[in-house]
């Protein structure tokens, strides 16, 4: 628990081997739930409270399938001391975040990704989870010059094609 | 121009609950004033905290942010008003409490002939709760020579010392005054670690001051504006960042929206002939208009100090 964060701190090949250099990547390729905790990050200085950009955060990482469900999330300490943010916050985001079906509690056990949502979402908001996505190909479509006719039918065919986007 | 000040329930940041069990608050500042120079520094300012938050005090260059620092510690004797740490007056403090509070000034008062081995031996002697083994770990984590006189060390260095010594014996309030002002960026985070990970969890009160609204933003839940001798607004931060709006208009169209919404008014400012500038909170929740603009820390801080 919290071993890499101390590793990366403290310890270089030079003084103390290559040992804590292994046992790092050792922590990182065992322990899923620790590797899990690279894809949080956040932006200080902006107009949204951190908690709010960590449950947006999860939500746009489970829309996009990088944490799927019954993945392990990181605690609140880890990610607290992996951030170096409040675990208040941190708390608070988790506590939204179950609220609304995304996370799941487990006497003694890590959160994880729930396995259903219990509660259907309102369709207005789920087309907004898609909208990562869709901003992603609308870069994508502008990088390769399709024209927005080209790019909606293309997608408009995949829709329509009945086989889920991978 | 108008400025309304507002503040928050303090145990805003506790959970539910806490409160009723009514904690004996770790800091609660009445009526204090205290005028320098023939200036009014602190006006009647009452500030309370409550065991286990930890606050951020904001507010511009010669607000008098040291001076209630060091009127909070008991270092610096108001005009009037009473100081009460732990439940008891600060005039009344006896070792024992004094223990209890850690303290890193502004300005470096190591004792620049000791070494800091020896500054941290002295020290030592004085308190009896005193971790040792955190400053070790501290000392050498943090890359502070042991036994080089404190006048050879860096800024930077001293400042560490300084920080380390706050800590050692664990204290349940810690008041920093600019405690990153000559660190580096990696110094900043060592430190803001260091308070994540070992501080926090002990439910140490802890108050400082910094103008890196970067670091406070991480750990300050909440945060504390010194505006004109007084505590001009005190809230979790998440809360004003979810809260607080500004919006443009004639005074006419933003009243209604006040008052549409049972906002309230914490600043307004005159921009043009017919057009203000006012700065609105929405505990109801803020509404979809598009002429709210949301602030961050920044924008608050410019605002509110």
């Amino acid at each position: 628990m919290g071993f890499d964060n101390g590793c990366r701190r403290n310890c270089t090949p030079v003084d103390k081997g290559y040992v804590c250099v292994l046992l790092y990547w050792y922590t990182i390729l065992i322990h899923a739930p620790l590797s899990a905790l690279d894809l949080f990050h956040i932006n200080t200085g902006s107009t949204e409270p951190i908690y709010r950009q960590l449950v947006e955060l999860v939500r746009r990482l489970v829309a996009s399938g990088q944490l799927r469900a019954g993945d392990e999330i990181p605690s609140v300490r880890e990610l607290a001391q992996g951030l170096v943010v409040h675990p208040m916050t941190i708390s608070k985001a988790y506590g939204l975040l179950e609220a609304e079906g995304l996370l799941e509690r487990r006497r003694g056990l890590a959160m994880r990704v729930a396995a259903q949502h219990r509660r259907a979402q309102a369709p207005l908001d789920r087309a907004e989870l898609l909208r990562p996505s869709l901003e992603r190909a609308a870069q994508e479509a502008r990088e390769l010059e399709l024209s927005a006719a080209q790019a909606l039918a293309l997608f408009n065919e995949i829709l329509h094609a009945g086989e889920p986007k991978s | 121009m108008n400025s309304t000040t507002f503040s928050i329930a303090a145990e805003a940041g506790l959970p539910a609950g806490a409160a009723a069990l009514a904690p004996e608050a770790s800091v609660a500042l009445s009526g204090l004033s205290l005028r320098y120079g023939g200036q009014a520094v602190l006006s009647g300012l009452d500030w309370v905290l409550q065991p286990g938050q930890v606050v951020g005090l904001l507010g511009r260059n010669g607000a008098g942010k040291t001076t209630l620092l060091e009127c909070l510690l008991g270092l610096r004797e108001p005009d009037a008003g009473e100081v009460r740490l732990f439940g008891r007056s600060v005039t009344q403090l006896d070792d024992e409490l004094r223990a209890r509070v850690g303290y890193v000034p502004q300005q470096s008062d190591l004792f620049e002939g000791f070494t800091a081995g020896q500054l941290l031996a002295y020290f030592r002697s004085f308190y009896p709760r005193w971790n040792e083994a955190k400053v070790e770990g501290l000392m050498s984590r943090w890359e502070v020579p042991r036994d080089r006189l404190i006048s050879k060390l860096s800024g930077g260095q001293q400042q560490r010392l300084s920080i380390i010594r706050a800590l050692a014996h664990e204290p349940d309030l810690l008041v920093l005054d600019e405690p990153v002002a000559s660190l580096d960026p990696a110094g900043r985070r060592d430190f803001l670690r260091e308070l994540v990970e070992r501080v926090l969890d002990r439910g140490t009160t802890v108050v400082f001051s910094t103008h890196i609204l970067s670091d406070l933003e991480r750990v300050a839940f909440n945060v504390a504006f010194l505006k004109e001798g007084s505590i001009a607004c005190q809230a979790p931060l998440e809360e004003l960042l979810d809260q607080v709006r500004i919006a443009i208009g004639s005074p006419a169209e933003l009243q209604a929206l006040q008052a549409a919404h049972g906002a309230q008014l914490l600043r307004r400012q005159p921009l043009a002939p017919g057009r203000e500038q006012w700065l609105l909170r929405f505990a109801r929740g803020v509404p979809a208009v598009a002429l709210l603009q949301p602030l961050n820390l920044e924008d608050l801080f410019m605002e509110l100090s």
